[in-house]
């Protein structure tokens, strides 16, 4: 069977929705008479079906993506840690360096003195720029703020998820959330009597007394 | 989404010091970029850490962009050259298996679509074996494949957030749909759907 002179290109671009639109047409016309780009084109329609369809059930869970902030402040935090260790550690790999020439040379304590005053004038700390400081700055502020919305985040789901759905077991585990963000707040003391009150079965009158209290 | 303020605006702001400009844009795309991600990696954690990175470069780097192009585009670049990197690194390293099996499946198909369990199950391995087959395009092929049919981006951004002419993009979509047809063909030919 003689193959259409067509390329394949054309029928892919024609599924995909590429063609241009003055060739959109006289490609439909084609379509009616050439079997081999029909066939072609309801192949490349069918890889299409399948693949968004599969690709369709790929979904991020809301809850992966409730950390993503502080995550990235976090990082941020590190590398600003990471690069002032780095610095100090430079630092005194060429004080060591320049101690090393100055034993061989044979000491003088003019070179000792002068060695003490470039240090002096030169603060190690100094040539950072002021930008970096700041980031790190922001970037602890952000990571705070976010924990605080996360524990709050998670007292409110926690309740919503036993009070609409009932759910002892994705409250329970908000609860724990909440407490493992809230470490060393007195947030943990407010997670430990709802955990407590879950288990006695008395959440929902805790519930109410916590909303009268903001 | 409150577009009321564009992207490019949110940058600006950034850049004179509005820090609550960069957690605007970080809500804007955390989601895209995470299930772009997710789609090509296809493994939650891999593809978190990576969203993580994403942002994180696009924060040191943002002091100096220059609006040649949007937003979006640029920060797809980001995620695209990370996840190249992570095929390129997986490449090297044989031991590798495909992992669908990090996506917890009962989560990828609804539930109560099908009340036949064994009809869920098939309907599981399908979709399975049509995302590993997306997993054998080139990283190229599938960063144009994804980009283009699930990000919304016009060839022309493609071209832009991979650093390649138009042509070139073309090209790798089209050898990336053949290979699909080649891969996936058996399905419908065993009449299995
Ligand atoms: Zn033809």
């Amino acid at each position: 069977m003689p193959k259409c002179i067509k390329s394949e290109g054309q029928a892919i671009d024609y599924v995909y929705k590429l063609l241009p639109p003055a060739e959109e047409e006289p490609f439909e016309e084609h379509l009616k008479n050439c079997p081999d780009c029909t066939e072609a084109v309801q192949s490349f329609d069918t890889v299409l079906q399948l693949t968004d369809k599969a690709q369709a059930e790929v979904t991020v869970p809301e809850l992966a993506l409730q950390d993503i902030e502080m995550n990235v402040y976090k990082r941020l935090a590190a590398t600003h840690k990471q690069t002032l260790f780095s610095r100090v550690r430079a630092y005194f790999a060429n004080f060591g360096s320049v101690f090393r020439w100055q034993k061989t040379a044979a000491a003088s304590t003019a070179v000792l003195a002068l060695i003490t005053i470039a240090i002096l004038m030169s603060n190690p700390f100094q040539p950072e720029p002021r930008l970096q400081l700041t980031e790190a700055q922001s970037a602890y502020a952000r990571i705070e703020q976010y924990r605080q919305q996360d524990i709050q985040r998670n007292l409110e789901e926690a309740l919503i998820t036993h009070h609409l759905r009932n759910d002892a077991w994705e409250t329970e585990s908000r609860l724990h959330r909440m407490k493992e963000q809230a470490h060393g707040t007195t947030w943990t003391k407010v997670a430990d009597d709802h955990l407590q009150n879950l288990q006695s079965g008395t959440l929902n009158r805790t519930q109410q007394n916590s909303k009268s209290r903001n | 989404m409150d577009k009321l303020i564009d992207d490019e605006m949110l940058v600006a702001q950034f850049q004179s010091g509005r820090q609550n400009a960069f957690d605007e844009l970080m809500k804007r795309y955390k989601s895209k970029i995470f299930s772009y991600l997710l789609r090509s990696v296809r493994n939650y954690e891999d593809a978190e850490d990576i969203t993580i990175e994403v942002f994180f470069k696009a924060y040191r780097a943002l002091e100096n962009w220059q609006p040649k192009a949007k937003f979006s585009t640029w920060l797809y670049k980001i995620a695209s050259n990370l996840a190249i990197d992570y095929h390129r690194t997986k490449a090297r390293h044989p031991v590798y298996a495909l992992e669908d099996t990090e996506i917890p499946e009962a989560n990828l198909v609804a539930s109560d679509l099908y009340s036949d369990p064994e009809k869920q199950l098939e309907e599981q391995e399908r979709g399975r074996i049509i995302r590993e087959a997306v997993d054998q395009l080139s990283p190229k092929q599938k960063a144009v494949f994804m980009l283009s049919r699930y990000e919304g981006l016009q060839l022309k951004e493609v071209a832009e957030t991979l650093d390649m002419a138009e042509g070139t993009v073309k090209i790798h979509l089209h050898r990336a749909v053949k290979r699909l047809q080649t891969l996936l063909r058996p399905l419908w030919e065993n009449n299995e759907i």
